[in-house]
Order: C-alpha cells, then sequence, then structure tokens
C-alpha cells in the first residue's frame, strides 16, 4: 500500500511538460502576431492594448515557473489571477466598442477585435488551468529546479525577448509616461 | 504612471526564474500584477458610453 497517496512529488510529467511547452508558445504567439499588426500596419497598440499584452506576459510567468521548477498549484494559481484580470481588461475594452456605430479599435482577424481574441484567450488559459490541474494532480508542491531540455530553453528564451522587445515598444511608444488613449504616432520616432 | 514598468518587472522576474530563484520569481510576478492593477485603476475607469 502506497503511503503517499500515489502523489510523487519532484517528477515532471512528459504530458504536463508539453502542454506547459504548448501554452507559453501560444503566449509568445499571440505576442508575435501583436507586434505583426503594429510594425507591418503601423497599429500603435493603445494603454488596453499593452494592459492585455502585460497580462499575457503575467500567464507567462507562471507557465515559466512550471516548465523550470514543475507543476504547482501556486503557479496555476497564478495562471488564474493573470487570465481573470486579463480578462476584465479585454472585456473591457469590447464594452467601450459595444455601441452600434462603433467600428471597434484596430484591425479584425477571422471578423473578431484583437481584444476580443484576447478574451478568448484568457478563457481558454482557464481552461487549460482546469485541465492541468487534473493531468497534474498527483504531481504537485515540487520546489526544486527542474533542468531544462533544448525546447524549453528555446521557448523561454523567445519569451524573454519578446518581453524585453514590448519594453522597448513601450518606451518608443509612451515614453516614460502615461500613454496616450488614442495613440497615433510615437513619441520617439526610428 | 510609468508604463514600461510592468514589462520590466515582468522581464526580471523571467530572469530569476531561469536562475532558479523560484520565490524571488513569484515576488516579482505578484510586483507586476500591483503595478498592472494599478495601471487598470489609470486606464479602466472612466465611464462607458453605454449609461442610458
Amino acid at each position: 500500500m502506497q503511503s503517499n497517496f500515489g502523489i510523487t512529488p519532484g517528477a515532471q510529467a512528459p504530458l504536463s511538460t508539453l502542454f506547459n511547452q504548448l501554452a507559453l508558445l501560444a503566449v509568445c504567439g499571440s505576442l508575435v502576431e501583436a507586434f505583426f499588426y503594429q510594425f507591418a500596419f503601423n497599429e500603435i497598440p493603445c494603454p488596453l492594448c499593452l494592459l492585455q499584452r502585460a497580462a499575457m506576459i503575467l500567464v507567462g510567468i507562471a507557465l515559466v515557473l512550471n516548465l523550470k521548477f514543475g507543476a504547482s498549484a501556486v503557479h496555476y494559481a497564478m495562471i488564474l489571477v493573470s487570465a481573470l484580470v486579463g480578462g476584465a481588461t479585454s472585456m473591457r475594452q469590447g464594452l467601450l466598442h459595444i455601441a452600434p456605430g462603433d467600428p471597434g479599435y484596430g484591425s479584425t482577424l477571422l471578423g473578431l477585435h484583437f481584444y476580443t481574441w484576447g478574451f478568448v484567450f484568457f478563457v481558454g488559459m482557464i481552461l487549460f488551468c482546469a485541465v492541468m490541474l487534473c493531468v497534474d494532480r498527483n504531481r504537485m508542491a515540487f520546489t526544486r529546479p527542474l533542468g531544462l531540455g533544448i525546447v524549453s530553453s528555446a521557448i523561454i528564451g523567445l519569451f524573454l525577448v519578446l518581453i524585453a522587445a514590448n519594453s522597448v515598444s513601450t518606451v518608443l511608444e509612451c515614453g516614460v509616461g502615461p500613454c496616450p488613449d488614442n495613440p497615433t504616432a510615437y513619441l520617439f520616432k526610428f | 504612471m510609468i508604463m514600461i514598468l510592468p514589462f520590466f518587472t515582468a522581464l526580471i522576474a523571467v530572469g530569476l526564474a531561469w536562475r532558479g530563484q523560484r520565490g524571488l520569481a513569484i515576488g516579482g510576478w505578484l510586483l507586476t500584477l500591483i503595478i498592472f492593477v494599478a495601471w487598470m485603476k489609470f486606464h479602466m475607469t472612466d465611464p462607458l458610453n453605454i449609461s442610458l
């Protein structure tokens, strides 16, 4: 009879690693897509757009912790809180443009504005936590660093580059003060 | 409100996680979240244009 009720702390399930890698890739993909529209179509992000990017990065930090230290209920709680505040921001921006005749802010992708996609993303992350809390139910509470594989290291490296790029982009747009509500030009030209 | 701040603290948090500093990384995440909420209050408390 198992004395620990089948709990095997310290083991990182391959499935858990794979799903966390895919989720972090989804975060990176969303940030890359936002950058693509920002620079290819000169769509300068509004403050609420930047907030949604920051919330995605908050989600990503918890995913990095899952990859580096193994799955933990604390990390999934961090994702849930991040997704809640991010979803609230997306919903707020949607409500700003809900009145009849309002064209919305920015381009659309597959018929939906990016803040709507943002809301879908954050709801998806909440569902991700629901699934992963089942997948990792017997492997929680491990807090020592694990060895990162090449794939995890590459994805985390990409994530770091994207956060740094967002920092630079935000300074170019807003300097070190508040961003305008409807930005039309960068504060610093490049 | 310094708009770069949450991105900057997030960068530090990920760097700390990469270096194996879990507690400090979670602290960095928490600091980023606090700045985020302050930022939300600054940008999201105007009245909506849907009131009757």
